[in-house]
């Protein structure tokens, strides 16, 4: 078991003498036995951090160390690591007994029936016992997925490695292996560092999540954490489903003037002191329809979800959702007022993006905090 | 309606009569070729000739072996064009796969002059390789048969082609799984492309099994001669014996002609790889 | 292609065989252990592809290139004379001169010229070439239709017996034709006079020899051409064919609409790799004809052969290759620039 230290960590592709950096001065540390997830959206350097913690990638500079030990130069064999890759890679020459032993097999000193004594109990545990014999092609999607991450635990690594691991199941799958794959590093108690570009899955599983954009780290924490106070307005945008709500508004004294009307009236001014211009943030879930006021909307669809109805609007051009209680449901086209707390306000920095100020309402503990565990 | 019924009806038999036609121009030769070779000579030159099997094949056979020892050259002609498969495909494969999966200078210039290789006849390596073979005394050997032609361009343009098709996922995994790159590239990579390796085997194998020329002129003792060599020296003697030339050329094709039919899915495929272009 | 013996399925049962399993896992800890010593290669590609390409530079790159340096010369007789030395301290490297040579320039090009043998053998490798191809493409272009019409049966059956040629080894096939062929007693004249005609001289007649070595090649590569013909047809996605039929297309109309200009590519590579392959004949008329009666069979490749290793010319037949390949290069390039069109 291990904690992992990302120091300074930089890598830089050099394609034809043209360096792209693609993670920047990475400064992170998993503990051990911690679940981290590292999420951001697609070419944003979660993967490649991940492969150079895996030793896929050469580390440009900066420092990598699992519990004291420096491994930056380490192969990825000496490494002791275990990934399980986004489309599994199973052998496909290679029964399932023999592409969980592969590893075994090639780098332990254990016996062969020790070996086999281990993928057995590995496959157990994974229940896929009756599968040992099939060659990968003849399982299923979910299957293969299980064969993946059986290779892994055998080898009982220091660190465990996944790039989305899940993306290719389907959803209802997905769902079922997200459970599991908790269940799974919990019991297991190893250092894992998971990558996936869905918020949601992140959001879901992470102990503590870890969001990139451009090769730059911007913001580590437990999920709540990162949804209620979002370092800045990046962070604010990615995370959160639907997406928070968000616009650019002048500042005039305690007042806030955005775009179609927009005007609202800040108790505590003191956050946008000294700015001119500043973005607007307001979660979806924070947006109340009420009978009148100076904010108006033009309703453009309403989904019902069942337990509650996503109402998208706009204000001059600019699209807004808000979750309401199921029995609102206003028609298309209908003007609404909306209204929300202060306590419930992001403020970003015009230009840096920063936040100036998030969520001070009470946290619904019933929402995110129980399910990240 | 009806007539375009009838229409139909005169198509497909007159397609039929095609196909029954030009199957028999391709089968009746080597039909005839099996009854030369089981009759004796003189049933053989008779007029009209004999059309079905006799039973002098082995007495042919005999007389032939005792003129020239054919067996040893199929003999040689098998251990050439195995022992030139098998180290080819290696060579090959090796190169494809770090063509296909490794960065180094000069990748792309280089690969593109072997490429450029694939479209010169090798006839005109002959004279400058049987130089060669000469002045390092390599004449009448099967290494000089064997190794000038190792290096075989279509054999690394395919297994380059191939190869960029194994994900590097795989390769990945290997690694962290601890195998060295040869590990990798002899466990993974080569079981992974086994049906490219058939097909490419059957490339390498017809091609030496079908060098004539060089043979021809690298090969000097008929006790190494390989099949076609051995074949074009058995007429041109005083008297031809065609009993005996027909259960030659029988042993040469018979034998590759049932490998054809067993192996059928990678001939086809072997022909269609060989004639890819980029 | 199998190639490992240590990939074996570990026996389920831990105390099947443990001596062997032993055995085997004494061998796995010792190759680990060689592994864990060998030193780390840093460019671990250039291990790889070496092999390759030594020989490739020693036994292609370099005769290319020895050719066209060749042509310029006239043989004398191996030599045992040094080429160049170097001398480094502790090595010394000593390269043999391949071959006594007195320079001639352009003399063996100038040679050609009036050649007459070189312009026959031109002739006649294109007379073979110019009727022999629209044939077997015709014919296989034929076949592979027929074969992938939807009413024919044992299609397996009848693609394997006209295929079977290509597994025929060049010369033995060949000697099988001269047989056939025979004046006195082969098939062919056999089936000839059984409908009333009279027995051909196909070796002794120039125009006949030529037909000759045009039927043998045909029957042997017409299958091959089929292989490659019938796989193009069917990657011509079927719903052009519907579309055509809801247009009320005929049979000629499909075949003219849909499949020609959707087969071109194939089509065309096909007959550039038949002209090339035609081009290089040299077993077929060495054995059958010997390139006879009075020199009407001679290909280039079988000029080239005669001078270079019957008359012991190799300058001369050098430059013969050099013009040889020359126009080989022409064709291909041709095939290049008609296949970029796609």
């Amino acid at each position: 078991m291990a904690r992992i230290t990302l120091t300074d960590l930089t890598k830089v592709y050099d394609p034809d003498g043209e360096a792209v950096v693609a993670v920047e001065d990475c400064n992170l540390t998993v503990d051990d036995g911690e679940f981290l997830v590292l999420v951001g959206p697609s070419g944003c350097g979660k993967s490649t951090t991940l492969r150079c913690i895996a030793g896929l990638e050469d580390i440009t500079e900066g420092r990598l160390e699992f519990g004291d030990t420096d491994v930056t130069t380490y192969s990825a064999s000496e490494r002791d690591v275990a990934m399980v890759f986004q489309n599994y890679a199973l052998y496909p020459h290679m029964t399932v007994r023999q592409n969980i032993g592969f590893g075994l097999k090639l780098s332990s000193k254990l016996s062969s029936s020790e070996i086999n004594d281990q993928v057995e109990s590995v496959a157990e545990m994974l229940g896929i016992s009756e599968l040992l014999g099939d060659k990968p092609k003849e399982l299923s999607g979910g299957q293969q997925q299980r064969v993946a991450l059986g290779r892994a635990i055998v080898r009982k690594p220091e660190v465990f490695l996944m790039d989305e691991p899940l993306s290719n199941l389907d959803a209802k799958l997905r769902s079922d292996m997200r459970t599991e794959l908790q269940e799974l590093q919990q019991n297991l108690d190893v250092t894992t560092v998971y990558v996936t570009h869905d918020q949601t899955e992140a959001m879901a599983m992470g102990d503590r999540i870890a969001v990139m954009d451009k090769g730059i780290l911007q913001q580590v924490g437990p999920p709540e954490e990162v949804y209620r106070q979002p370092v800045n307005e990046f962070v604010a945008d990615f995370i959160g489903s639907p997406s928070i709500n968000l616009l650019s508004a002048d500042v005039d004294g305690s007042t806030l003037l955005g775009p179609g009307g927009f005007k609202y009236d800040l108790g505590n001014a003191s956050p946008v002191e000294g700015h001119d211009r500043v973005r607007v943030g307001i979660r979806p879930e924070d947006i109340r329809l009420v009978d009148g006021g100076p904010n108006r909307a033009e309703v453009t669809v309403v989904e019902p979800m069942g337990n509650e109805n996503f109402c998208y609007m706009e204000l001059e051009h600019i699209e807004m959702t808000a979750r309401i209680s199921p029995t609102q449901r206003p028609t298309a086209g209908e003007e609404v007022a909306f209204a929300f707390d202060e306590a419930a306000l992001y403020l970003f920095d015009a230009e840096t993006g920063d936040a100036l100020k998030t969520k001070t309402d009470e946290s619904p503990d019933n929402i995110h905090t129980e399910v990240s565990t | 309606m009806r007539e375009q019924r009838r229409k139909d009806a005169v198509w497909q038999f007159t397609t039929y009569v095609f196909i029954l036609v030009m199957t028999l121009v391709m089968l009746v030769p080597l039909y005839w070729m099996i009854v030369a070779a089981t009759l004796p000579q003189e049933q053989f030159i008779q007029f009209p000739p004999r059309l079905y099997p006799g039973t002098a094949f082995f007495e042919n056979f005999a007389a032939l072996q005792e003129r020239t020892d054919f067996v040893r050259s199929i003999w040689n002609s098998v251990f050439i064009a195995v022992v030139y498969t098998v180290l080819s495909i290696l060579l090959c494969s090796m190169a494809g796969f770090a063509f296909a999966k490794y960065e180094f200078r000069f990748k792309e210039p280089i690969f593109y002059l072997i490429l450029a290789t694939l479209v010169l006849p090798i006839q005109l390596l002959v004279i400058p390789l049987f130089l060669m073979m000469s002045q390092i005394d390599w004449t009448d050997t099967f290494r000089a048969i064997i190794i000038p032609w190792l290096a075989n361009p279509i054999g690394i343009f395919l297994m380059r082609q191939n190869m960029k098709s194994i994900p590097d996922a795989l390769l990945e995994s290997a690694r962290m799984d601890g195998a060295t790159e040869f590990q990798i590239f002899y466990r993974i990579a080569l079981p992974a492309m086994r049906s490219s390796i058939a097909a490419l085997a059957i490339i390498l194998f017809l091609f030496q099994w079908d060098l004539f020329l060089y043979p021809l002129v690298i090969l000097e003792t008929s006790a190494n001669y390989t099949i076609p060599v051995a074949l074009s020296g058995l007429e041109g003697t005083q008297r031809v014996y065609y009993d005996q030339i027909m259960v030659a050329t029988s042993l040469a094709i018979i034998p590759l002609a049932i490998l054809f039919l067993v192996l059928q899915k990678q001939f086809v495929s072997g022909i269609l790889a060989g004639s890819l272009k980029e | 292609m199998s190639t490992q013996h240590s990939d074996e399925e570990t026996p389920v049962s831990s105390d099947g065989d443990p001596l062997r399993l032993r055995l085997w896992d004494r061998i796995r800890f010792a190759r680990q252990s060689y592994t864990e010593r060998m030193p780390q290669i840093e460019s671990i590609a250039y291990v790889f592809i070496s092999p390759f390409f030594l020989l490739f530079g020693l036994f292609l790159a370099f005769p290319i290139v020895y050719t066209v340096y060749l042509s310029f010369f006239e043989y004398q007789s191996v030599s045992s004379d040094s080429l160049f030395w170097i001398d480094i301290g502790p090595i010394f490297i000593d390269v043999p001169q391949i071959a006594e040579l007195q320079f001639v320039g352009f003399g063996n090009y100038a040679h050609m010229a009036g050649d007459s043998l070189f312009w026959q053998s031109m002739f006649n490798t294109t007379y073979i070439l110019l009727i022999q191809v629209p044939i077997m493409i015709g014919l296989a272009l034929a076949l592979a239709i027929a074969l992938n019409a939807s009413f024919v049966r044992f299609k397996g059956f009848f693609r394997t017996a006209i295929a079977i040629p290509v597994s025929a080894n060049i010369v033995a096939y060949s000697t099988v034709f001269l047989l056939l062929f025979n004046e006195q007693f082969g098939f062919i004249n056999y089936l000839l006079s059984s409908v009333g005609v009279e027995p051909i001289a196909w070796l002794r007649d120039e125009f006949w020899a030529r037909k000759t070595i045009i039927a043998a090649v045909t029957w042997r590569w017409t299958g091959y051409n089929m292989i490659i013909l019938l796989a193009g047809l069917q990657n011509i996605p079927q719903q052009l064919y519907e579309a055509a039929e809801i247009d009320g297309a005929s049979r000629w109309e499909k075949f003219r609409y849909v499949t020609l200009p959707q087969l071109k590519p194939v089509l065309l590579f096909v007959v550039v790799l038949s002209t090339i392959g035609t081009f290089k004949l040299f077993a077929e008329p060495y054995v059958i004809t010997d390139g006879g009666p009075t020199n009407a069979t001679i290909t280039i490749v079988q000029y080239i052969y005669r001078e270079a290793f019957q008359n012991w010319n190799l300058g001369y037949a050098s430059a013969l290759t050099v013009v040889f390949v020359a126009i080989v290069s022409v064709i291909s390039i041709i095939q290049i620039k008609i296949g970029g069109d796609d």
